[in-house]
């Protein structure tokens, strides 16, 4: 929309009204009348001159048949304007919990959109932002799945504000909308930095007197409850198949060398650049199966490794000095 | 990077825009290009051949550029193209506006248009010039046809609308065009309401370009007897009248038209239209009163029966009593009119309009004049003079044809002592020649005569063949008088009109005499286009107010009006929207449902929700065993809730019946 340079104070209220209005839902948003807007589009106002140009052609002709036309376009412009309207009214959406993804990946929304009335309804548009819409149709009493990727630009905690659900199905007169906004954050981890090797000076190592079972080693030590996160190559499949549950095989001996990210020794670089290599850093070493930790200021992650640990670190390189919620949407300051 | 705001301020961010820079789909391209076929279709008729081939070319190419098998055009290519078209047009017409014109502009542009529309914005647009050019429509034709057409235009073009807006191709034609069905039928109601109660304005807001309309019209605005040899046949209407009273009979029934008193020896024409002061009239018989309905004739004649004594707003009387409009009738034109048929006028007519009347070139018809001159020497009473030119056409060789040989220059020559053959204006303009060479003021008046009673809508139909001429002489102390020469050859002509006159030449403008079998059906057709230009096409102010005042339901002022329209408007969508609602209302829970939902609520007025979740069987687990009544008979309609819900014999009358039962007596 081309911004329409409105008074401050008149653009805080009508932001306020709406924010107050479309509270954000954790389940699902039902399209009721005071969630659902409805403005002519650009074409409903082409079309309201273009009848006024007929209407006032009709008064000068004194053309019966002109004003039958007009009366007759007018009629059908009332009547898009309630189909429009209803085409979205009492539809449900429901948002699936985001997964994580890495900045400048695009993050991927499932809504689930149904309803319960006997109608079909075309043209169910979700669209976020400028980003090409996707559509859907309703059959009756049915419902859909509809993907919406978004690409991310900032790492942090994604509250996608300026989601819609729109329709302007049927005349293309009006454009009916309603916000999809879900109290459901998308974290976005650092974008990793390409092309990353552990280094040598990160690697801390312990000087031959393991004595801790881990799953690394050399000498069978016995068997453990199985950690979340943990590779299944581990996995003793022999005792699950005796019925034993899932447990994990312990060794006993040298252990790999474990190691620690540590934000103190990523040199002279900007913070998003750091928090960039330490990210590639915990992704290497998860790929390597290595221990490793993560060290922060004000913030120590203790050695553990697993999809578990590896979310833990991650997340916190996302919110790191990331003081708000990092809430996506286009303002003039951008 | 910047810190944002915590609030999110969601009116900034309505996309609205984008939506329309979308590349459309090749179903849609199809459907927009038929879309405009269909709406200019009509009008190949009113366009001249290059701009409806133009058409016809850019949209089979941009037709086969959307299947892929010609390349896109140049963009630079259009900037020649318009050129082209414009200067196209205006060497055709003069002119690019008025409505000729406009329209092969429109087309042609339209056409261009075309060749560039690949986004969803184009199509749109080329949408609402399709809706647009219906309105076109109704410059060429007002007709029951043309509406119906309109309807027909509508749903098409909405269908298109909604098949660009639908975003889903797999659609059937059919879904769609019950889909624009639907809308346009549900704008119906509303149209009427708008129709009967939008305050009509009276028109013309600005000028109008005076262009040439109308069809084919049995009247001119000058006279040539030997010009034509052939009449004009038509059966087109030319006016239809409404009686207050009984239809005077058809000898008397003489529509006067254009007065033509200038003579140069070949052709009759009207003299400089001036008013007339003061319409100095004697009468003896009551007055009849009628309402015209004309139909529009591209001139400024406003036709009425011989001798109208009313001047209607925006008209005038000429100085030799032909009613003038001030404007072209280029529309459909309604008026009550008040007549006399036993009149006296022009008994104080001015001597330099005598002299016009009385004067004629002598180069010409020289046997005319010298007989008109003998008649004149034996004869001293003007009427035996004409009389006995009269008795002339009755009793010699003289016949009544719509098809008589070509004449000369000496034309009335030839037609009286020569060929003798010929129509009213022949015998009319023969006899005017021949009573101013005996020196008497004599001059022609055209109009109809007679007319079609149709006896289902109580009406007279006159026809473009009822198209006739006669002349009136001036007699001292009489004024003018008319005499009719064509009565004198063919009576029939004058009594029973054109058919019964031309019965040898197989002519049939009327319908009794063209269709006796289906006459009453052709009768009610005639009456609904009648009915049609009184309701439809006459509905302006005046009707306006006659019509809700007939109505008697207190709508009176210009507010009122506004009042009923905003109401009426609500009415009808408040009941489509109810209508909607109850259609397509979620569907409702089984009956075992609702039913177990009120055992629920029993229990839960005792402290027992059951979460959405919980199976019922947990619920029933969960509720207490002791000091709990009726937990057996709880656990009895759990189990026949469970065997009606997902047991093979489902739900019984019986089932459901005894459920009832049992849950009515939990308390």
């Amino acid at each position: 929309m081309p911004s329409v340079a409105l008074p401050k104070p008149v653009r805080r209220f009508i932001d306020n009204w709406f924010e107050s209005h479309n509270p954000p839902s954790r389940d699902s948003i039902l399209l009721h009348n005071r969630r659902l807007y409805i403005l002519p589009t650009r074409f409903g106002y082409l079309f309201a001159i273009m009848l006024l140009f007929l209407f006032l052609a009709a008064i000068n002709y004194q053309n019966s048949m002109a004003f039958v036309l007009t009366f007759m376009l007018t009629s059908l412009g009332i009547i898009s304007l309630w189909h429009t309207h209803k085409n979205l009214l009492g539809v449900t959406i429901r948002m699936q919990i985001p997964r994580p993804v890495f900045c400048g990946e695009s993050c991927e929304f499932k809504f689930e959109i149904n309803h319960h009335n006997n109608a079909r309804r075309y043209a169910i548009g979700i669209q976020y932002l400028d980003q090409p819409p996707v559509y859907v149709k309703l059959e009756p009493e049915g419902s859909v799945q509809a993907k919406l990727k978004i690409p991310t630009h900032r790492r942090g905690e994604f509250h996608p504000a300026g989601i819609t659900v729109f329709t302007r199905y049927p005349t293309g007169l009006f454009h009916a909308w309603g916000w999809l906004k879900f109290d459901l954050p998308v974290l976005i981890y650092p974008r990793p930095t390409a092309q990353v090797k552990l280094q040598q000076s990160m690697i801390e190592q312990y000087d031959g007197q393991t004595s801790t079972s881990t799953i690394e080693g050399d000498d069978f030590a016995g068997l453990r409850e199985h950690r979340e996160g943990e590779s299944l190559r581990h996995i003793s499949w022999k005792a699950y198949a005796q019925g034993k549950g899932l447990l994990t095989k312990t060794f006993q001996g040298q252990a790999r060398p474990s190691l620690w990210i540590d934000w103190e020794q990523m040199g002279q670089a900007t913070t998003e650049e750091k928090l960039s290599f330490m990210t590639a850093l915990v992704l290497a070493a998860e790929r390597e199966e290595q221990k490793y930790g993560l060290r922060l200021p004000g913030l120590v992650l203790e050695q553990d490794f697993g999809n578990a640990h590896k979310h833990n670190c991650l997340q916190e390189l996302a919110v790191f000095r990331q003081p708000e919620a990092n809430r996506e949407f286009r303002i003039e300051q951008d | 990077m910047s810190r944002t705001s915590p609030q999110i301020p969601l009116g900034q961010n309505l996309p609205m825009h984008s939506i329309q820079h979308e590349a459309t789909s090749r179903a849609c391209v199809f459907a927009v290009c038929f879309c405009f076929l269909f709406s200019i279709a009509p009008h190949f008729a009113n366009l001249p051949g290059w701009v409806s081939t133009i058409v016809v070319i850019t949209l089979g190419w941009r037709g086969l550029q959307n299947l892929g098998k010609i390349r896109e055009l140049p963009k630079w290519m259009l900037i020649p193209l318009v050129l082209f078209g414009g200067i196209g047009v205006f060497a055709e017409y003069w002119t690019i506006v008025g409505r000729d014109a406009g329209l092969a502009l429109l087309t042609v542009m339209t056409s261009f248009k075309f060749l560039e529309s690949k986004r969803q914005r184009d199509m749109l647009i080329l949408v609402f010039l399709c809706y647009f050019l219906i309105a076109t429509h109704f410059l060429y034709s007002q007709s029951v046809f043309t509406a119906a057409m309109m309807f027909v235009n509508l749903i098409v073009i909405t269908a298109t609308l909604i098949t660009l807006n639908q975003r889903d191709d797999s659609v059937s034609l059919w879904e769609r065009v019950r889909g624009s069905s639907k809308l346009v039928g549900l704008s119906v109601p509303l149209m009427l309401i708008l129709f009967v109660l939008v305050p009509r304005v009276p028109g013309p807001l600005w000028g109008l370009q005076s262009e040439q309309r109308g069809g084919v019209t049995g009247l001119s605005n000058h006279m040539s007897p030997g010009k034509i040899s052939n009449l004009i046949r038509s059966n087109e209407v030319a006016f239809r009248v409404d009686f207050k009273d009984q239809v005077p009979a058809q000898n008397r029934l003489y529509w006067r038209g254009p007065v033509m008193a200038q003579y140069d020896g070949y052709t009759w024409t009207q003299i400089p239209r001036k008013p007339l002061n003061r319409l100095n009239i004697t009468v003896s018989e009551p007055a009849i009163d009628y309402t015209v309905t004309l139909e529009p004739n591209g001139e400024q004649w406003l036709l009425a029966l011989d001798m109208p004594i009313r001047v209607i707003k925006g008209s005038f009387m000429t100085r030799d009593f032909q009613l003038t409009s001030k404007q072209k009738v280029n529309d459909l034109r309604r008026y009550s009119m008040q007549s006399r048929l036993d009149y006296r006028i022009g008994l104080d007519e001015s001597p330099d309009y005598l002299e016009i009347a009385r004067s004629y070139p002598d180069e010409y018809n020289p046997r005319t004049i010298a007989f008109g001159k003998s008649l004149a020497q034996r004869f001293e009473n003007t009427l035996d003079i004409g009389n006995e030119v009269l008795k002339m056409f009755r009793q010699q060789e003289y016949v009544y044809t719509l098809s008589p040989p070509a004449l000369g220059l000496n034309s009335v020559d030839e037609f009286l002592f020569g060929t003798r053959r010929g129509f009213c204006e022949h015998y009319a303009g023969a006899f005017a020649l021949i009573m101013r060479s005996a020196g008497v003021p004599a001059r022609i008046v055209t109009g109809y005569q007679g007319g079609e009673y149709n006896r289902v809508g109580n009406y007279l139909i006159v026809r473009q063949s009822d198209a006739h001429a006669w002349t009136e002489i001036w007699i001292e102390g009489h004024g003018w008088v008319r005499v009719d020469p064509t009565s004198a050859v063919s009576p029939t002509r004058i009594e029973q009109g054109l058919d019964d006159a031309l019965a040898e030449e197989g002519s049939a403008f009327r319908i009794q005499n063209r269709n006796p079998i289906f006459g009453n059906l052709l009768y009610s057709w005639d009456n609904m286009q009648h009915s049609w230009n009184d309701w439809v096409l006459n509905y302006d102010q005046r009707k306006q107010r006659d019509f809700l005042n007939k109505l008697q339901i207190g709508i009176e002022s210009w507010s009122d009006m506004v009042f009923a329209l905003v109401f009426l408007l609500l009415a009808v969508t408040a009941l489509y929207w109810f209508i909607a609602w109850y259609r397509e209302r979620p569907a409702r829970p089984q009956l075992y449902e609702r039913l177990f939902d009120r055992l629920l609520q029993k229990l839960s007025k005792r402290g027992f929700h059951k979460e959405p979740a919980e199976d019922t069987r947990t619920f029933l687990e969960r509720l207490p065993h002791r000091n709990f009544a009726q937990r057996k008979q709880i656990a009895g309609i759990i189990e026949l809730y469970n065997h009606i819900k997902y047991g093979r014999r489902g739900a019984s009358t019986r089932a459901l019946g005894n459920l009832r039962t049992m849950i009515d007596s939990i308390d």
